[in-house]
């Protein structure tokens, strides 16, 4: 393993923002759906039965997936949103910077280990909420079947999609040199996708497209999403994966 | 000769309306330890950070170990340790993380990281707060670590912005021992910035007198009252620049 990856992986198993992150939703996501899933099930007439009826329009295990995918796809952008911010602005906001010049490894290097780490991170938590999820429905009585296991796929990828999408929020909180920013521009993503969607756009627009595609906008909206609005997310996550090397590269530690 | 490891020429840097660095000229060669003093502001840390590449200079250039920082690359840097302003601040690290991980940074593989990173622990008098989380250490032994990363990987220059800053009695002399010897043993080229003038009297070989971002010139570090030479001189450059021309 190279020195920079070795030394964020150090970084990144001591911070509460990559724990907790993960376990908010690896565990927090398929708890919280499973939930409304038997309150949908049980019936009943609360309002809080009648609200996530709306969520759940399958009493199956690919419907209990489905209403997972729809909520994974916005808490892991601002899970990941937030640990991009943390993990790029914290070298600012610590006075780290100065250190990170003139030595054997470049300071791209340690971006790109950055990177690296969260694609990781994004990875293992997207996986874990899929496979919990899949396991909370066993354990209710809920069938593996075809259709669960496309649905499965869907999720892991909108999780993933809504991961990448976290990647301008590194570049952000690097070029403003502290977290805070990346933080503010994660909040304005999600103002932003909640109008473009609202006047019926979204699926041209990166960070709605694949909540959209996993049924968020209704089943009519989901077929509607291209193959190609759907994998938006990824230039826009490269571009800015290259632009924060590059801005590493060239920054100076003022 | 020894050989000259840090050169600048006519290197400047202006921020703002602000000439943080005007010009400035400056060789230090191997073995040799030479302290930068002056007023807060005079442009010490500035200059550092050029020389160190953290800063681009708008006029002039320097030159680390025979090779201009514009284009330095890991093998020259590899050569070089610096402590500039603030010791580390990966709180959540413990100390003998900290310093593994510079010693890795800088190149070094694990075995030899973990050995070297021992070595300066016991060097800086760590190994009481090795196993601690960086951010409950005290002030002075933060400062002790950051002088301990920039040590670890046995560089051929060092450059040290305030490095007895927040350092008790026994801290400043344990530092100053260390940069004699290695500079003396080993030479390694150093350079520092202090505001402590008897310390860099103790320490240097040679003390450049900083202001307003220009090198008025040297301090003699053997001569009677160090303190009286850089007021001085300030006085002096302060009149001249007041004078009708």
């Amino acid at each position: 393993m190279n020195a920079a990856l070795e030394f964020e992986l150090l970084k990144a198993r001591r911070a509460g923002v990559f724990r907790w992150g993960a376990l908010v939703v690896a565990v927090g996501v398929p708890v919280l759906c499973t939930a409304f899933f038997e309150l949908v099930r049980l019936g009943g007439d609360s309002p809080s039965a009648a609200k996530a009826a709306t969520m759940i329009t399958e009493l199956s295990l690919a419907g209990l997936l489905a209403t997972a995918g729809q909520v994974l796809s916005v808490t892991i952008l601002m899970t990941a949103g937030i640990a991009a911010s943390w993990s790029f602005g914290r070298e600012f906001v610590d006075d780290a910077m100065p250190a990170l010049f003139a030595i054997a490894t470049p300071r791209s290097s340690i971006a790109a280990a950055k990177f690296v780490v969260l694609a990781g991170w994004a990875l293992v938590t997207v996986m874990s909420t899929v496979i919990l999820t899949v396991i909370s429905g066993l354990i209710l009585g809920l069938d593996m079947d075809p259709t669960a296991l496309q649905t499965a796929s869907q999720v892991a990828a909108v999780g993933l999609l809504g991961a990448v999408l976290a990647a301008p929020m590194a570049l952000v909180s690097s070029w403003r040199r502290g977290y805070l920013p990346g933080f503010v521009a994660l909040v304005a993503v999600v103002v932003v996708t909640q109008v473009v969607t609202a006047i019926g756009a979204g699926a041209w627009f990166p960070y709605a497209a694949p909540a959209l595609w996993m049924g968020m906008g209704g089943a009519a909206a989901a077929k509607e999403v291209s193959v190609i609005q759907l994998l938006l997310p990824l230039p826009v996550a490269a571009m800015a994966v290259v632009t924060t090397l590059s801005w590493w590269r060239r920054a100076e530690a003022r | 000769m020894s050989t000259v490891s840090i050169r600048a020429h006519a290197i400047a840097r202006r921020f703002d309306d602000e000439q943080a660095v005007a010009g400035v000229d400056l060789e230090i060669r191997a073995g040799e330890i030479v302290a930068l003093v002056g007023l807060n502001g005079a442009g010490k840390s500035t200059l550092m950070r050029l020389l160190l590449g953290m800063l681009r200079p708008d006029g002039g250039g320097a030159e680390v170990l025979d090779c201009p920082v514009a284009v330095a690359d890991r093998a020259v840097w590899s050569r070089v340790g610096h402590l500039i302003e603030t010791p580390p601040r990966y709180g959540e690290l413990t100390v003998a993380e900290s310093v593994y991980s510079a010693a890795r940074l800088q190149g070094w593989d694990r075995g030899s990281a973990r050995v070297a990173t021992a070595a300066t622990i016991a060097d800086l008098e760590l190994e009481h707060w090795q196993h601690r989380a960086t951010r409950t250490l005290s002030l002075g032994n933060r400062q002790r670590l950051g002088i301990a990363m920039a040590l670890v990987h046995r560089p051929d220059v060092l450059v040290l912005d305030e490095p007895s800053n927040s350092l008790d009695p026994l801290g400043v002399v344990r530092v100053r021992q260390l940069l004699r010897m290695r500079a003396s043993e080993d030479g390694v080229a150093v350079l520092v910035s202090s505001q402590h003038l008897d310390e860099v009297a103790r320490m240097a070989d040679r003390i450049l007198l900083l202001h307003h971002g220009r090198i008025l010139g040297g301090l003699d570090p053997h001569g009677a009252d160090v303190e009286h030479q850089f007021f001085q001189r300030i006085l002096e450059a302060d009149q001249a620049e007041q004078r009708p021309r």
